[in-house]
């Protein structure tokens, strides 16, 4: 019955799909729209898939990966510990508070031309772009998740005799770790819109320079590859951390 | 009388911005890189941007189109998100579809929608419109979800119509989680608006900000930067201010934005 149900759910869910790439076809095959200005889904699809298995193709990729993970990853070590450190100390949450009130509605896209003047055009302005944009999500539920801490647990571990710094790994990381996770997840899909858009402004390779490429030489297909591509990478870095968050927490009751 | 605690916590934005300008013209006198002009060059450079006409036009035309693509998208998605909320069928019919969506960059598919409906305003607000409406459905979704069965059934039995309910229901038990949503949109409004005037070269203030880098007038470009995050810091603190007049009786749960791209 269940089964059932979940199955009905999956048709209704798969229909509104379904209707967009005939409606895509359509307007095609019709001739509603030129097929140089649209082309049908099952030639974009086809050309996908001759594209990924092409060496140049699997590079483009690469320097986008490369540089979307080295960004995630600054920004979840810094977002994590300056999180912690602001619910932590009184100190330095004073500190950091109105700095993130500042930065954090401030469009870091804005940035980027200040940062190609200093890092150059190579992958740090990129890099440090995806970082910026990424850290904010990240710090600020970090800080929320540690903050609203039970105060019973960490009095428990304190009555326990555990010293300060090792209640922050041993009982505040652990309980923040929804939240942290939540955080995270915002933070990599926004390092996949970032990076790409980055790589469209100005680059050499990636798979944002592959769609401006395309897009000069009116290829409306290959522009279509590009976009798809990263689309589907960040569904699947998407499912890779949701498979990561229900090994991690594995204990909680909500997961 | 304000208390010393209030005043330092009503300033502490104010001073942050100081400390950053301070670290920004410190780094700048020791780094000596010609294409990196110290705080005070660049807020220098500030007047010459607003006075001059041309560039003030670019940049209202760029407010405006982020306006109404801001406003249509709101439009738009607070009442399908309602919907979504409300109703198990209509929710299992357009998450999926969202789900897809959800990863897409906005701006890129600027080059795309470019082909088909030109360079001008039509395209950028259709961009700004697309990026905003997905987390504002998102929130509404999950307002809508977690409202209490138990005021809904009330209302049944006081012989409201599902419409009502939802408008006098639904709308405003969902309104504290819907305006975070909002407050997200607006800061991506922001995001999207600057990046689709940076990737098609016509008009608007990511227009200014990379002729100015292209042409080396590397304090117009850090004067620009300024310009811009004042407008999200600014138009950001209106809309904290709106919204705390519009749900008093709701504690807001982060006090600073969740900005999405």
């Amino acid at each position: 019955m269940i089964l059932r149900l979940i199955s009905a759910n999956v048709i209704l869910g798969l229909a509104p799909i379904a209707l967009v790439i005939a409606s895509w076809q359509g307007l095609v095959s019709f001739g509603f729209a030129p097929a140089a200005l649209l082309p049908p889904p099952g030639h974009v699809f086809g050309r996908l898939l001759q594209q990924l298995v092409t060496w140049t193709f699997q590079l483009e990729i690469a320097a986008t990966l490369i540089r979307l993970f080295a960004g995630f990853a600054i920004a979840v070590v810094l977002g994590v510990s300056i999180g912690i450190a602001a619910a932590a100390s009184p100190a330095i949450n004073a500190a950091v508070r109105p700095i993130v009130r500042v930065l954090a509605p401030l469009p870091k896209v804005a940035l980027y031309p200040a940062l190609l003047l200093l890092l150059g055009f190579g992958h740090g302005s990129k890099v440090t772009l995806v970082a910026a944009d990424a850290l904010f999500p990240i710090l600020l539920s970090t800080y929320y998740g540690a903050s609203t801490v039970e105060q019973k647990l960490i009095w428990s571990a304190m009555a326990a005799g555990t010293p300060r710094y090792e209640i922050l790994f041993k009982v505040v990381l652990p309980a923040a770790m929804p939240s942290i996770l939540t955080g995270c997840r915002i933070g990599l899909v926004i390092s996949c819109i970032v990076v790409f858009l980055a790589e469209m402004i100005t680059s050499t390779d990636g798979l944002g320079h592959a769609l401006v490429t395309a897009a000069r030489t009116f290829q409306a297909v290959d522009m279509f590859v590009p976009l798809i591509t990263i689309s589907l990478l960040g569904l699947i870095l998407n499912a890779l951390l949701g498979a990561v968050r229900s090994y991690l927490l594995r204990g909680f009751p909500e997961a | 009388m304000m208390s010393p605690t209030t005043l330092i916590r009503r300033i502490a934005p104010a001073l942050a911005c100081i400390g950053l300008l301070a670290i920004w013209q410190v780094a700048s006198l020791v780094l000596k890189n010609d294409s990196f002009p110290t705080a005070i060059e660049a807020i220098k450079a500030i007047p010459d941007i607003l006075s001059d006409r041309e560039s003030l036009i670019n940049i209202l035309a760029s407010l405006r189109r982020m306006a109404m693509g801001f406003g249509a998208a709101v439009l738009f998605s607070i009442p399908l998100g309602l919907l979504m909320g409300r109703s198990r069928a209509v929710a299992a019919f357009f998450n999926p579809l969202l789900m897809v969506i959800y990863p897409v960059p906005k701006a890129a598919l600027m080059p795309i929608i470019m082909l088909w409906l030109g360079v001008g305003d039509v395209t950028k607000t259709l961009v700004i419109f697309l990026g905003v409406s997905l987390p504002v459905i998102y929130h509404s979704f999950e307002g809508a979800k977690g409202v209490e069965e138990k005021m809904l059934w009330s209302g049944a039995a006081m012989g409201l119509s599902p419409l009502q309910r939802l408008v006098r229901i639904v709308l405003p038990a969902a309104l504290p989680e819907i305006l975070t949503g909002c407050r997200t949109g607006l800061v991506l409004a922001l995001i999207t608006m600057i990046t689709s005037e940076m990737i098609a070269r016509q008009s608007g203030a990511g227009n200014i900000l990379f002729n100015a880098l292209d042409m080396g007038q590397y304090d117009t470009v850090f004067a620009m930067i300024i310009v811009v995050g004042a407008m999200g810091i600014c138009l950001d603190a209106i809309f904290e201010r709106i919204r705390a007049r519009l749900v008093r009786w709701s504690e807001p749960q982060f006090d600073m934005p969740l900005s999405f791209s």
